[in-house]
């Protein structure tokens, strides 16, 4: 016999007061599963109920003008073969090409991945560096929290009791590019990831840092410092201090020296990549 | 609020899922409870791919979904693939190029190709392209050389 229960809500009130009714601790939220089915079984948790979200409207994005917002259960294989999302936020589907395989892809969602908050989410580091933000519903309605401000520890996103992540809004496209180093594409996670995106807004380039626990770091070079066409020297110094900012963890993975020196080389070819693209705008 | 899922159909069978646990993964489902014993349990935790089967047309790993989170979907195991016609060219491609040693890998090379055949047209399947959907997927035997023969005849062969 399961020794949990499976409860899946048609609509989001009826989930938010499942979730206020329930005893703290006792229920978990399932979207993919594709890391909570791996918890469960290693029993790093042991809920008496399953909360699925598969029958809430929130597996679909919008567009508000410039501004794109996708719902936390889209499952990520729908953004990657969607030609517009490809062509306005290109770093956004390469992070999301970097999360294992096609077939895990079908299940995971960008609302599980902020869920699980990894240390070494691909997906993070590209939020970070376009500026998303979540949308979060709860008990006392909802609100919205830059992700910088919801990923602050592995497995412990800043939730309140009761809260869950509806959706997650991308203010503008952007000239964007994601890389990562890792032994294999599908089955090992990045020891390092670099997002880079241009915001034609305020003229400014948003870099993010991936891989190294405990968390993704976001850095906001000034236009000195990291012009929108910067010189190979600006590029270089830019990306040495950038690499220097990275925490230096060694892990069964990968040493923190190695880290900052593949995070460096990562850094110019990432602003490189994403500054191609600018080119060719109009 | 539904506890209780209708059903779903696995190779265009309705299976209905009143009574199957709350816990069952797709993968024992299949196995044990259908006895479409095609697809394999490699790794279990979604990082080998032998599991890999077609939910509503797209590779989705088995072994990580719940069977109940299903309900009213289409799943194609590799037993259905012989009436895919993707699946077909797939596993005439596999078989031609001696693509297959023990096998175990084998289903769910099968599955993962023909959902990316079956939405993808002729034109837009390079062999780099075909080989990017399989990164998924595991073999121990053949060293892939037979395997990425058989994904380029399948390429240009299936419809
Ligand atoms: C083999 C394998 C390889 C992987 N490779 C990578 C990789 O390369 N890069 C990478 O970034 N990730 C990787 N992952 C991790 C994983 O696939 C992602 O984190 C995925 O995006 C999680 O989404 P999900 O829908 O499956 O989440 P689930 O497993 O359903 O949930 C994950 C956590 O988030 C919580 N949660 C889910 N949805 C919500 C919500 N809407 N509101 C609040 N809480 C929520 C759950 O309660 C749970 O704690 C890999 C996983 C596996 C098994
Ligand atoms: S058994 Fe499912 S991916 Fe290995
Ligand atoms: S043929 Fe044996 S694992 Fe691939």
């Amino acid at each position: 016999m399961s020794s949990f229960d499976l409860v899946a809500p048609a609509s989001e009130e009826e989930a938010v007061a499942w979730l206020a009714r329930a005893p703290t601790g006792e229920t978990a939220v399932l979207a993919g599963g594709t890391d909570l089915l791996n918890d469960l079984e290693e029993q790093r948790i042991a809920p008496r109920h399953l909360l699925s979200l598969r029958r809430l409207p929130w597996n679909r994005w919008s567009w508000t003008g410039p501004a794109l917002t996708i719902g936390s259960t889209t499952p990520l294989v729908d953004l990657e073969y969607d030609p517009k999302i490809r062509s306005e936020f290109p770093g956004l589907i390469g992070a999301i090409e970097a999360v294992g395989s096609v077939a895990l892809r079908a299940r995971a969602t960008l609302g599980g991945n902020l869920g699980r908050s990894g240390s070494a989410s691909d997906l993070i580091p590209m939020l970070l560096a376009l500026d998303a933000s979540a949308e979060i519903v709860g008990p006392s309605g909802r609100r919205s929290v830059p992700v910088d401000a919801l990923v602050v520890a592995s497995r412990r996103p800043a939730l309140d009791p009761g809260e869950l992540i509806r959706s997650v809004l991308l203010p503008e496209p952007r000239a964007s590019a994601y890389l990562w180093q890792r032994i294999r594409p599908a089955q090992d996670v990045s020891h390092v990831g670099v997002a880079a995106a241009f915001s034609p807004g305020d003229g400014r380039w948003r870099i993010a840092l991936g891989g190294v626990p405990p968390r993704a770091i976001r850095i906001h070079p000034g236009a000195s410092e990291l012009p929108g066409r910067p010189s190979k020297a600006a590029l270089e110094a830019a990306a040495r201090r950038a690499a220097e900012r990275l925490p230096l963890a060694t892990d069964l993975r990968a040493t923190g020296e190695y880290r900052r020196l593949v995070a460096h080389a990562l850094v110019i070819r990432a602003v490189e990549a994403a500054g191609a693209m600018r080119e060719g705008a109009p | 609020m539904s506890a209780v899922p209708a059903a779903l159909k696995v190779n265009h069978r309705p299976v209905d899922l009143e009574g199957v646990p709350a816990d069952e993964r797709l993968l024992d489902t299949l196995r044990w409870r259908l006895e479409l014993r095609g697809t394999k349990e490699g790794c279990r935790s979604g990082g080998c791919g032998a599991c890999t089967v077609l939910v509503d047309g797209r590779p989705t790993l088995s072994c990580l979904t719940l069977t109940r989170e299903l309900d009213g979907r289409e799943v194609t195991t590799i037993e259905g693939a012989p009436d895919h016609p993707a699946g077909r060219a797939v596993l005439e491609a596999f078989e031609s190029e001696g693509a297959v040693q023990c096998g175990y890998c084998t289903p769910g090379f099968v599955m993962a190709l023909t959902g990316f055949l079956g939405r993808t047209p002729r034109g837009h399947r390079s062999t780099e392209r075909l080989l990017r959907e399989l990164q998924g997927n595991l073999c121990r035997c053949t060293g892939y050389a037979a395997i990425a023969r058989a994904v380029d005849r399948a390429g240009r062969e299936a419809p």
